[in-house]
């Protein structure tokens, strides 16, 4: 959309199209880009493709406290479940909704599971503990919120009681959670094209 | 949204939006269009409504090899890479329509110290699952020996023997845990 709308504004300036061509030109792309089903292509004949991030597991000393504060902070609900009682997941979103941008029938809402593991537990927590240990460290997750605004999102944080919320960058907020793991808070401007730029 | 545009030429017309800013507002513009009323203008009164997961800040001893690894093997575009010390990885929806992606990047000069809670690993959901072509794709690229599971979900560890799992809707569902 970027590229569509940087080259239809250099033909604006160059004097190749009129602003009645440009305006009419960036409402058409517009509404086409927002149309259900308008996604990018996906690369063909490739069975192992990401489509989007299933979930993310957050091991912590108490799942229920931190399940507690991001439905507290963040308006997620809490699911059960019945096999596995140290562990809560929460969906972005409600259940059964779309993810955002998502069109396919076989892409679920994406969702955190907290957990806390037990050493001595579950054939699940033997087979994490016998995990080689990893270099490779998730630093901070950014989550993308609806209408973001730093200041109100800021606000909002400080008092809901969020501790050492910091600016980061143009777009987004940081902060940490009740174990001081480093979150981040952002709009859909903040994205894979926005960031690094 | 005409009324919207017509504004933002103004402003560049006149000077107070640079080029980068009218392509970046009509992104977000179009972005927050496509999410429609149910999902963006659904905010309540206080709190937040959590549309879904933006990216992930992978720090790794070479962020190229990261790059690589994810690229080659779950098919996600290279971003804004620096050639030094980080890259994005995308992959989903378009980026400004709730894409996903990956910050591969080198350790920083202040890592954040350790904490008690921690991702001890990640899944990513795969569509049009076909575990036979994905179970040759991962032998093709050399990870058979470094990957496990099956019936709609698998493991892989991947070069900094960080723990990924991927799946399908069925085995890999929250509205159906």
């Amino acid at each position: 959309m970027k590229a569509f709308v940087a080259t239809k504004l250099d033909e604006y300036s160059k004097g190749r199209i009129s602003r009645r061509q440009l305006l009419e030109t960036l409402m058409v792309a517009a509404a086409v880009a927002g149309a259900p089903g308008a996604q990018a292509a996906p690369a063909p004949n490739r069975a192992l493709k990401a489509a989007l991030v299933n979930h993310i597991s957050y091991q912590c000393p108490d799942f229920k406290r931190v399940a507690d504060w991001y439905s507290r902070v963040f308006n997620m609900e809490q699911v059960t479940y019945p096999s596995e009682p140290t562990q809560i997941g929460m969906p972005f979103g409600r259940r059964n909704q779309k993810p955002l941008g998502v069109t396919a029938d076989d892409v679920p809402t994406s969702y955190i599971v907290v957990r806390t593991r037990n050493p001595a537990g579950t054939a699940a927590d033997k087979s994490a503990v016998a995990r080689p240990r990893s270099r490779a460290t998730i630093e901070h997750v950014g989550y993308t919120v609806a209408d973001f605004d730093r200041n109100r999102a800021r606000a909002q944080l400080q008092a809901l009681g969020v501790q050492n919320i910091r600016d980061g960058g143009l777009y987004s907020l940081h902060m940490t959670d009740p174990f001081g793991y480093d979150i981040q808070l952002s709009g859909v401007a903040n994205n894979a094209l926005t960031d690094g730029a | 949204m005409e009324r919207f545009i017509d504004r933002l030429i103004d402003e560049f017309d006149s000077g107070k939006l640079s080029r980068r800013e009218f392509c970046e507002t009509m992104a977000v513009a179009t972005a927050v269009l496509a999410a429609g009323g149910a999902a963006a203008n659904a905010a309540p009164q206080s709190g937040f409504t959590m549309l879904g997961v933006n990216h992930l800040s992978y720090s790794c001893p070479d962020y190229r090899v990261a790059r690589d690894f994810y690229a080659s093997v779950f098919g996600m575009q290279t971003l804004n890479d620096n050639g030094r010390t980080r890259a994005n990885l995308a992959f989903g929806p378009a980026p400004d329509n709730g894409g996903n992606f990956l910050v591969v990047h080198n350790p920083g000069n202040n890592p954040p110290p350790p904490t008690d809670g921690y991702v001890d690993h990640i899944c990513f959901t795969i569509a049009n699952w076909n575990e036979p072509q994905i179970k040759a794709e991962l032998a093709a690229q050399g990870l058979a020996g470094r990957s496990r599971g099956g019936n709609g979900t698998m493991r892989v560890l991947d070069p900094f023997d960080f723990d990924l799992q991927f799946g399908n809707h069925i085995a890999e569902n929250i509205n159906e845990p």
